[in-house]
């Protein structure tokens, strides 16, 4: 696999555009207007040379990155592509209308991927042609960074399909893959979104300051960030969402959001990119 | 008998030709992003004019295919046919602890370089990929692969260890095993041949110095320490790699500015050196210009490098309990007349005597530096490690030729 596409260059696309190219893969972006390219490929640019500060890229590196990542304004231009990758935002009957396009578009051994953290694959693939090569490849942010991909398999995701995917996946690209049947959350974002449900709890209860709390499980258990700041960096109405519609699916009431939760959502403190959540963050989203 | 030399890296791969009655080049060139539909392919045919095409070129074989056809074109080509290519030598990076010598390629052999992927992760599985677009086009042709470790093979455990738990030497094979092998035991052979010396009698200190640095300490012929490591980041600073630092740095400096592993990696690989004390520039050219036109920051990454060489030097010395000679070699080795002259002069005291028109007189030759008299002869040698692997490559040839039964046995 050698061309790969990304249909969506919003958060989740720009990073695994990025780091399909560092990974010297050639990768065919698509979104809707030139501006949406426009912007996002600045914001890789912005992150491309994040990196280089923190000297993991230099800056020959990082012009053979930009040259590998390709602009287009039409779905048609993924068709010669050996995988495509879609990250376009979290709307079932968008997400259709996308792998309908592809399933005509592309010939029967193309992989054709969802970066969706919620929706379901099958659903998805039913509409798709050939729907045995529809996959879902879940990366976590930042992509770059995060070396787990969890692959989900739908009810119709041929042995084909999952066997190629996770060797794409360990082998270009290095990181680890998990298989994960078909269910809301998942693995990753049904753990870690518990946790933080229950981390603001606890803060709201007054147990315990949100410092001493991410001291806690950082220092006690080995976490890069405590819950509340990983709250704070996946954004807060992201989280928000993700537990409501777990609530939703599985209907148990240990999903259900803290109270605070949907009030700070309410007030627009949303973490990082609001610059306040738990904790107060500066323009580079470092703590303050 | 024409040889065949590759040097194949991931998306690349270099070649040169060779006709060893006289040992002289037909052909030479490169292919280099493959894996693109815009790869490109220059080849420098002896006597003809240079040949540049931009192809798609996916992978290895194909490479090595359009290669071949080249160096038997009509126009292009230096030979009739690809069947006067009577071996194939190719260069490894890393040989392990299980290559002391250039091999001819069984299949065993392929396995044991495949056993050393973890060493040499962006080197060795390319070399395999050459071996294996070389076996694709011509799968009568013997091979042969020389590797850069092989020459420092000789060296004691007292060298080659690390003070640390032994476990990780036993476990995961973490010792020094150096690199620019076959350059070293060129320069050094070249180097006695020059005094007129049998080499077993002679202690010479020999200095590759280019993009990438080494020194070696090279004692009656053979490697008895080198600069480089497990990795080639250890020994001298270079144009990007820090060398020897205090190891303790690395994770502290995770702790102060927060950074994985991969980060700390890069920043020692790709962010130091020259590079890094002078803000400008890796390349010496650039470092010696802008000293000489009042660059301070320039003028310190000149000193550093130019320090931390020559205490190489003393300390090699030091170890042979003597020193011959000096040699100089590779990119700023062998044009660097001003980096020479700084770590010749300031080497008095073992009896280095620099003759300082010699130094600065440009030529491609081998030749001597160093006054008539000096206690310690310095030379500069340039260096050529195709031409040694296509001469590893006939003699192993020639030899597996009337000892056949040595073909069996190479595993």
């Amino acid at each position: 696999m050698k061309k790969i596409g990304v249909v969506g260059l919003g958060t989740m696309g720009q990073g695994i555009a990025e780091m399909l190219a560092h990974n010297g893969l050639e990768v065919h972006v698509v979104e809707q207007t030139q501006e949406k390219l426009e912007q996002g490929l600045e914001y890789i640019e912005m992150s491309l040379d994040k990196r280089i500060e923190k000297w993991a890229l230099t800056q020959s590196e990082k012009k053979l990155i930009l040259t590998r990542i390709h602009l287009h304004e039409h779905i048609q231009n993924l068709s010669k592509c050996d995988l495509i990758i879609e990250t376009i935002s979290e709307d079932l009957e968008a997400k259709k209308e996308v792998f309908r396009s592809l399933g005509e578009l592309c010939e029967e051994h193309v992989i054709l991927a969802s970066n969706s953290s919620t929706l379901s694959i099958t659903e998805i693939a039913g509409v798709t042609k050939f729907p045995g090569r529809v996959i879902g490849l879940h990366f976590i942010h930042p992509v770059s960074n995060i070396d787990i991909v969890e692959i989900i398999r739908g009810l119709q995701t041929s042995d084909e399909t999952f066997q190629r995917s996770k060797a794409f996946i360990e082998e270009h690209i290095s990181k680890k893959g998990i298989l994960v049947y078909e269910s809301p959350g998942y693995v990753t974002t049904r753990l870690i979104c518990t946790l933080i449900n229950e981390a603001v709890h606890v803060y709201s209860e007054g147990v315990a300051s949100a410092e001493d709390i991410d001291t806690a499980m950082r220092v006690g258990y080995g976490f890069k960030h405590g819950p509340l700041e990983m709250a704070d960096r996946f954004g807060l109405d992201a989280v928000l969402a993700a537990l409501e519609r777990m609530f939703r699916d599985y209907g148990d009431l240990k999903y259900r959001p803290a109270v605070l939760l949907r009030k700070m959502v309410r007030a627009g403190q949303l973490g990082v990119k609001t610059g306040n959540g738990f904790f107060t963050y500066d323009e580079d989203g470092d703590r303050m | 008998m024409k040889i065949l030399v590759i040097n194949a890296g991931s998306s690349s791969v270099k070649y040169q030709l060779f006709d060893m009655h006289n040992e002289s080049v037909l052909a030479a060139g490169k292919v280099e992003r493959i894996g693109m539909d815009t790869a490109i392919l220059s080849h420098e045919p002896y006597n003809k004019p240079e040949v540049r095409e931009v192809s798609e070129i996916l992978d290895h074989t194909t490479a090595i295919r359009k290669v071949l056809n080249l160096i038997v074109h009509k126009e292009h080509g230096v030979i009739d046919s690809v069947n006067d290519i009577h071996a194939v030598g190719h260069r490894i990076v890393h040989g392990g602890e299980s290559f002391h010598e250039s091999v001819l390629v069984t299949p065993a052999v392929k396995n044991k370089i495949k056993q050393l992927f973890d060493l040499a992760p962006l080197h060795n599985p390319a070399h395999i990929m050459g071996i294996n677009a070389v076996e694709a086009n011509m799968p009568d042709v013997p091979q042969v692969v020389v590797f850069d470790t092989a020459f420092h093979q000789t060296m004691d455990r007292k060298s080659f260890l690390y003070p640390i738990p032994m476990q990780l030497y036993n476990r995961h094979k973490i010792r020094k095993y150096g690199f620019h092998g076959t350059s070293h035991m060129y320069v050094s052979r070249q180097a006695a041949k020059y005094m007129g010396r049998p080499i077993e009698e002679l202690k010479i200190v020999t200095c590759h110095i280019g993009n990438g640095a080494s020194v070696t300490a090279v004692d009656g012929g053979i490697s008895a320490d080198t600069s480089m490591g497990l990795t080639p980041l250890e020994g001298l600073m270079m144009g990007t790699r820090s060398g020897d630092i205090d190891p303790a740095i690395v994770p502290y400096v995770i702790g102060k500015e927060d950074l994985t592993i991969q980060e700390v990696s890069s920043m020692l690989n790709k962010h130091s050196g020259l590079f890094a004390i002078s803000g400008i520039s890796s390349d010496m050219r650039e470092i010696v210009e802008a000293m000489e036109a009042g660059n301070e920051n320039a003028k310190l990454a000149f000193e550093m490098y130019e320090y931390r060489l020559r205490k190489y030097i003393g300390a090699y010395a030091a170890a042979m309990n003597g020193i011959d000679a000096i040699v100089f070699t590779a990119g700023i080795g062998e044009n660097s007349w001003q980096l020479r002259e700084r770590v010749c002069s300031n080497l008095t005291y073992l009896g280095v005597e620099l003759d300082r028109e010699a130094n600065r007189t440009r030529s491609d030759k081998d030749r001597r530096i160093s006054k008539e008299g000096s206690k310690v002869d310095v030379l500069v040698i340039p260096t050529n490690e195709e031409l040694m692997i296509a001469r590893d490559t006939f003699d192993i040839i020639v030899s597996t030729a009337t000892h056949p039964q040595e073909m069996e046995e190479t595993d």
